[in-house]
């Protein structure tokens, strides 16, 4: 452990501080409302094609459950995959309705270190009683989610045994799943409209906006680039500590959360840059948005075999490095510039 | 949320060192309670490392202790040289430290299916020490008992008959806890994923220390407004502060104290509460007279109240401010994450004392 400089740093001369955090004026809390205002209208664009592309979902999967034979899996698949980038664009919104009985974590459960959701599911599929929305409603957030789908759907060992889709048993599971999906996220879409009014009129959601973006991109810079990427912890490489990774999309959602930030989050950023005389620093930030997309499509494509050949991996490294800046720019630049910090301790919880 | 970064912490770290000033002229003023020349804290290192750090009145370092992972809170053990310091929820150590050195005497692991929450409190003797945990597959609330005189071995536990206790303290009569119960269901497997939110049973709990018998409980008036943290005055008024579960424009009351066989809750104007940001993370009743002070670090703002009055007398705005100790002499010293130590009373002018390079994690006893 470093020891700390024993330097002394008493400065005992009256440095009073801002007693209070400034009212902010009349042109800044006309600058937030606004900007509340352009953020509650993307939102809502990202919930409503999350209801959307979620209903959609739950419903090819009990048409190819109903009949397996006319019905057609990649179809499921295909819906499964849209549902779930539907989502990642509207991850980063961790305040509002989206706390309301841990929908959140209801709708992707992760990270899962211990593997929930195999033995969850192992668990429900050997029950007595087949697996009904009843029985998914009670049965906690692994099993309620994206990640129970994708493993009844891309898990192979669990598809090279006998109780693979569309088995009776495990295409219940996957329409129940399905359908607790497509009610939380209707469910959600209803409730961010009610909530409007006071978000709108609650100038603390300005701060918990900036910071859902800032909470965003950490979390992609570093748990779900820089660890499986190996350059954290242990310092070894594993594509099991991305999201995703049984389907082979754990990139593509990185591309989803990228373009849905752009999205749903920078223009009301981008309002309150330009309102904090950074207009320069807005663009620089658009600009490193686009940055990050173009390593798309080319790394539409599954961790598991860049993290294998070292060649493949300075794909990968180019990719997290243009978050890192990204990540940079808005969590050290843009959060400075209008006024949001995080903390040691106010991002801790207890 | 999830913690800063490594890379986060190195930049703020260089950052708060070059702006840290010299003068070293001054000496910070004397704490009540126990050692009252040294200020103790679980800290957060420039290096992404964790430790518990000791400071003297001058703000040098006496020392500086590892720690296997992040720090939360700790106890002075009465009438020893010794301080005690748990790791955070879900704590599955504590650290027994020489407080005159810095040296680890003890190591004590929580028992297989049990946390601990970061928290505990001596006997008046020292012999004992209580910690709050949890008993995690049940989501049993619990208070742990060891005998500091043999080697801290667990001697006993007492059942809360609840869920997700948190701080505790021991009120001025020697015998009985206080708990604040959070009411809140986690599980180590599931991160920190709040399981029980519609059905949380939050509660402030008086506990006799030496049965474990429960001898009061109080709810708050809605059941979202977790109980976490507690403070006794020295004329044994039990406050208590909440972390509220609901939406962050409703704004109710985050502080109370037990009147007449209730709480008695506090609250303040619209701005000072939007400033506390639904979240209290320390309470501290000061024991020379009726003052009360509580920090927010998601709000970055700090408050002084009267107790007998629930009338605000001051309010600082600190940058993820969360610990604090009463003051020889009537003031408070409050701590925060970005290594500042600013002191607060009744006159309402916040004074930056020092400004170290370090991340006070939370409480400093």
């Amino acid at each position: 452990m470093k020891r700390l400089s024993q330097a002394v740093f008493l400065s005992m001369t009256a440095l009073v501080l801002n007693v209070q955090a400034a009212a902010p004026d009349n042109a800044s809390a006309q600058a937030g409302e606004r900007a509340r205002e352009i953020w509650h209208q993307q939102i809502e664009g990202g919930y409503q094609t999350l209801s959307e592309k979620a209903g959609e979902f739950a419903e090819h999967s009990r048409h190819w459950c109903a009949d397996p034979a006319t019905g057609s899996r990649s179809d499921v698949e295909q819906a499964w995959q849209q549902a779930f980038m539907a989502w990642q664009a509207v991850r980063f919104v961790d305040f509002g309705p989206i706390e309301t009985d841990n929908r959140a974590w209801q709708l992707q459960f992760w990270p899962d270190p211990k593997n929930l959701i195999a033995r969850k599911a192992r668990y429900l599929l050997s029950a007595d009683q087949a697996p009904t929305t009843d029985t998914i409603a009670g049965a906690g957030v692994a099993v309620q989610g994206f990640p129970m789908a994708e493993y009844l759907l891309f898990d192979e060992p669990f598809n090279r045994g006998d109780q693979a889709l569309p088995a009776e048993r495990s295409c219940q599971m996957l329409t129940a799943v399905a359908s607790h999906i497509a009610a939380n996220s209707e469910q959600q879409l209803s409730d961010w409209r009610a909530f409007e009014k006071h978000y709108i009129a609650s100038e603390q959601y300005q701060d918990a906006s900036v910071r859902a973006g800032m909470n965003a991109l950490e979390i992609l810079e570093e748990r779900r680039l820089a660890q499986p990427m190996g350059l954290r912890g242990t310092g070894k490489r594993s594509a099991y500590v991305a999201d995703a990774w049984r389907s082979g999309k754990s990139l593509a959602t990185v591309e989803a959360t990228v373009r849905g930030l752009k999205t749903h989050y920078l223009p009301g950023l981008e309002l309150l840059l330009e309102n904090s005389g950074q207009p320069g620093l807005a663009d620089r930030i658009r600009g490193q948005f686009n940055e990050v997309l173009e390593n798309f499509p080319a790394l539409d494509t599954p961790m598991a075999p860049l993290l294998a050949d070292d060649r493949e991996f300075s794909r990968l490294q180019g990719l997290w490095v243009d978050v890192s800046q990204l990540t940079t720019l808005v969590n050290d630049q843009a959060a400075v510039a209008v006024g949001v910090v995080r903390g040691f301790n106010s991002s801790d919880g207890d | 949320m999830i913690p800063l970064s490594r890379r986060q912490l190195l930049k703020a770290g260089l950052a708060g060192g070059l702006a840290a000033t010299l003068t070293g002229c001054s000496l910070l003023p004397r704490k009540t309670g126990t050692l009252p020349d040294q200020y103790t804290g679980a800290i957060g290192l420039p290096d992404g490392g964790f430790g518990v750090g000791a400071i003297d009145r001058h703000g040098h370092l006496l020392w500086q202790s590892p720690m296997a992972s992040r720090g939360h809170s700790g106890c002075n053990r009465p009438g020893n040289q010794e301080v005690v310091f748990f790791e955070r929820r879900p704590g599955r150590s504590f650290y027994v430290i020489n407080a005159g050195t810095g040296a680890r005497k003890h190591h004590i692991r929580a028992e297989a299916g049990e946390h601990f929450v970061g928290h505990g409190v001596f006997s008046p003797d020292g012999r004992w020490l209580y910690a709050t945990g949890s008993r995690y597959e049940e989501g049993e609330g619990i208070v742990t008992v060891y005998d500091a005189e043999n080697g801290y071995r667990r001697t006993n536990t007492f059942d809360l008959n609840g869920i997700g206790p948190h701080q505790l303290t021991l009120h001025a009569d020697g015998d009985t806890l206080v708990i604040g119960l959070g009411g809140i269901l986690t599980h180590p497997d599931y991160d920190r994923i709040k399981l029980n939110l519609p059905s949380m049973e939050p509660a402030l709990i008086l506990m006799n220390r030496k049965n474990g018998e429960i001898v009061g409980r109080f709810r708050p008036a809605h059941h979202h407004q977790s109980a976490r943290h507690v403070d006794v005055s020295a004329g044994g008024k039990i406050y208590v502060a909440y972390q509220y579960q609901g939406p962050l424009h409703e704004m109710p009351p985050l502080l109370a104290r037990v009147e007449n066989g209730q709480l008695r809750e506090y609250r303040f104007d619209d701005d000072t509460q939007a400033g506390l940001a639904n979240y209290i993370a320390s309470v501290i009743a000061h024991p020379e007279n009726d003052l009360v002070a509580a920090a927010s670090p998601v709000g970055g703002t700090a408050i002084v109240f009267e107790g007998a009055s629930g009338k605000l007398v001051s309010k600082a705005g600190i940058p993820d401010c969360a610990g604090i100790q009463a003051l020889a002499g009537g003031d408070f010293l409050i701590s925060s994450g970005r290594g500042k130590l600013v002191r607060l009373g009744r006159d309402n002018r916040p004074l930056e004392l020092a400004s170290l390079p370090v991340y006070w994690d939370h409480h400093l006893v």
